[in-house]
């Protein structure tokens, strides 16, 4: 853990994230703002990705950055990094916020309806990760992998919905996203100590 | 149905899983270090899939984020090491409670706001206790296009069952939750009239086999109509 600092230094390093989180909780309203700034792109883009409605998104991600600040005590270190911790928040808010939606339109129906529901998200998820070391992953996975996996992470689907979807059986969607995510695991090198 | 649990590690570390099956999946992650391991990992792994949708935000998110921050305590440490484990479930337990004022209210969707879980402390308590109790079991069935997920500790007495996806029961109509014990029914509580869906908590759960539905008019039936919609053994 690196010393306490209050004076903002430049020529320093930038405090890892999970220091960062440390400060957070104990009030550390500047430590806050840094972690915003780190954070913030990825969990606005995550709510959008998920949500789709701007103003919606932009609501989702407000929630889930002030439950940031407000829950930053119980972050623990041994459980994995600090940035999963705060993305896994603003996951869990923006799943939230699209099967709420469920409850008053239809989902089933707006599914039907829907242009090329999972084909257009796997599209925009791979243009959007060009360039990027997870799209080179994702290419890794069969389609069936990478499909239960983007039309979870990046839809909020249930497993259940991603069966339906794709027209699988519940045992083999859930074996897919568990070795699909191993296999991306592997090939992004993902650990924590 | 303590089988193939493992293969859920997948699904919940994408968070495509319900409620319930989080907290059945929570509590075997207690008592499995190794799972626990690999479950980081995957979380992990998710995680950088939001790396790939990085957007710059609107600077007024930052502004209303901030002012929100200066008027906002902080909540108090989680009470023990395991705090992490616990925060799920009590997160859990919430959402459950909620489930339940939201199901009633109107559609068999879990409703998960942050007003309504405060709304629902007290049925949060009683769900924490039951989902949080070492004996807890869990069982889920299929039942008339529906799903059923019935959570039961013996030690407390107690359940929770949480019903979605059922047929329209009809104008008037209702679905009633039943306890069967050696062939005789038990009311566990009855559905809003009209409600495809739903969630309650009940007690007197020693002994019981089955866990039934039946279809019934508004408000419920000293016995089960027969036959019934469908059953669940526990």
């Amino acid at each position: 853990m690196a010393a306490r600092d209050d004076q903002p230094r430049p020529l320093a390093p930038a405090p890892a994230t999970g220091d960062l989180l440390t400060q957070v909780a104990r009030g550390d309203e500047a430590a806050f703002v840094k972690l915003y700034d780190e954070l913030a792109p990825r969990v606005y883009g995550l709510c959008r990705r998920i949500v789709r409605d701007p103003a919606q998104a932009e609501e989702v991600a407000q929630e889930a950055l002030v439950e940031v600040w407000r829950t930053a005590g119980r972050y623990d270190p041994a459980k994995g990094s600090a940035s999963a911790w705060v993305l896994t928040i603003a996951h869990r808010r923006a799943v939230d916020r699209v099967r709420a939606e469920q409850a008053s339109t239809d989902r089933e129906r707006r599914v039907a309806t829907e242009e090329v529901p999972y084909d257009d998200v796997v599209e925009q998820a791979t243009a959007r990760l060009e360039r990027q070391q997870v799209r080179r992953c994702l290419q890794g996975l069969t389609d069936l992998q990478r499909e239960a996996i983007t039309l979870a992470y990046y839809r909020g689907y249930s497993y259940r919905e991603v069966a339906d979807l794709l027209g699988a059986g519940l045992p083999t969607v859930k074996t897919r996203m568990r070795d699909g995510l191993i296999r991306l695991r592997d090939c992004l090198g993902v650990s924590f100590a | 149905m303590s089988d193939d649990i493992h293969t859920l590690a997948g699904p919940y570390a994408l968070d495509a899983v319900d409620d319930l099956e989080r907290a059945r999946f929570d509590r075997h992650l207690a008592t499995c270090d190794s799972c626990a391991q690999e479950v980081a990992e995957l979380r992990e792994t998710a995680t950088r899939l939001a790396d790939a949708t990085e957007v710059t935000p609107p600077a007024r998110l930052k502004e209303a984020v901030l002012a929100e921050v200066a008027r906002t305590p902080q909540a108090r440490r989680a009470r023990a090491a395991r705090g992490g484990e616990a925060r799920w479930r009590r997160w859990t337990a919430a959402a459950v409670a909620a489930g339940i004022v939201a199901i009633g209210a109107a559609a068999a969707t879990y409703v998960v706001e942050d007003q309504r879980v405060r709304d629902a402390q007290a049925q949060a308590a009683q769900v924490t206790s039951i989902l949080d109790a070492p004996d807890a079991v869990v069982r889920t069935g299929d039942l008339a296009g529906g799903r059923v997920t019935v959570v039961l500790s013996a030690s407390l007495n107690k359940g929770v069952a949480v019903v979605q996806g059922l047929p329209d029961p009809g104008t008037g109509k209702a679905y009633q939750l039943w306890l069967i014990k050696d062939r005789q029914p038990q009311n566990a509580g009855v559905l809003g009239a009209g409600a495809s869906g739903g969630a309650r908590v009940f007690s007197d759960v020693q002994g019981a086999d089955q866990f039934g539905v039946s279809h019934e008019k508004a408000g419920g039936a000293g016995t089960p109509t027969t036959p019934l919609v469908g059953s669940v053994n526990l």
